[in-house]
């Protein structure tokens, strides 16, 4: 097991209370796979530095995780296939 | 003949060794922000006094935050 932070941008459009629930779905991935959740930080709407995918905001999402490697691939492989992530970013805030 | 006075630089401390800070978050943009130029660029050594080590890690940190959209790639307004 390996703790990992996780980051996403989320589309705009998506109503707030929608939030939740698709993070939540996402993951589930991670606690199916016997990972833990450890820390959930929702920034809310926050404006984007560019414009991605012609949008000029984002909802922004901190995970604190804990997990397997093989388990993090897939979570980021479902979330870059749903098409309200924007972006998204896994780093190890323990390694650096 | 006037000689070019010598200039005697100020040494400068690296801030994150003064605040013995030992990572530099990218998701911390205020910080970051002093160490872009109004464009956006990532400011230079000399210009920001860090020593070598935390400059890196903070270049590292801001092209992080740039991906993350938190910080512009370039910005036009001066």
């Amino acid at each position: 097991m390996r703790s990992y932070e996780l980051m996403v941008i989320l589309d705009a459009d998506l109503e707030e209370r929608a939030v939740t629930p698709l993070l939540e779905q996402f993951l589930n991935v991670i606690r199916n796979d016997g990972g833990k959740v450890e820390k959930i930080d929702t920034w809310g709407r926050r404006r984007l530095s560019y414009e991605i995918k012609k949008k000029s905001e984002g909802i922004y999402a901190v995970v604190d995780l804990a997990a397997e490697p093989a388990t993090v691939k897939e979570l980021d492989r479902q979330m870059n296939l749903n098409e309200s992530v924007l972006r998204t970013k896994v780093l190890r805030p323990d390694q650096r | 003949m006037a000689k070019a006075p010598a200039r005697k630089p100020k040494k400068k401390v690296c801030v994150f060794c003064k605040e013995k800070i030992s990572y530099v978050d990218y998701k911390d943009t205020n910080l970051l922000r002093k160490f872009i130029s109004d464009r956006g660029k990532i400011r230079a050594r000399r210009v920001t006094g860090n020593c070598t080590q935390h400059q890196r890690d903070v270049a590292v940190a801001v092209k992080n935050s740039r991906e993350m959209a938190l910080l512009p790639y370039t910005s036009t307004a001066r």
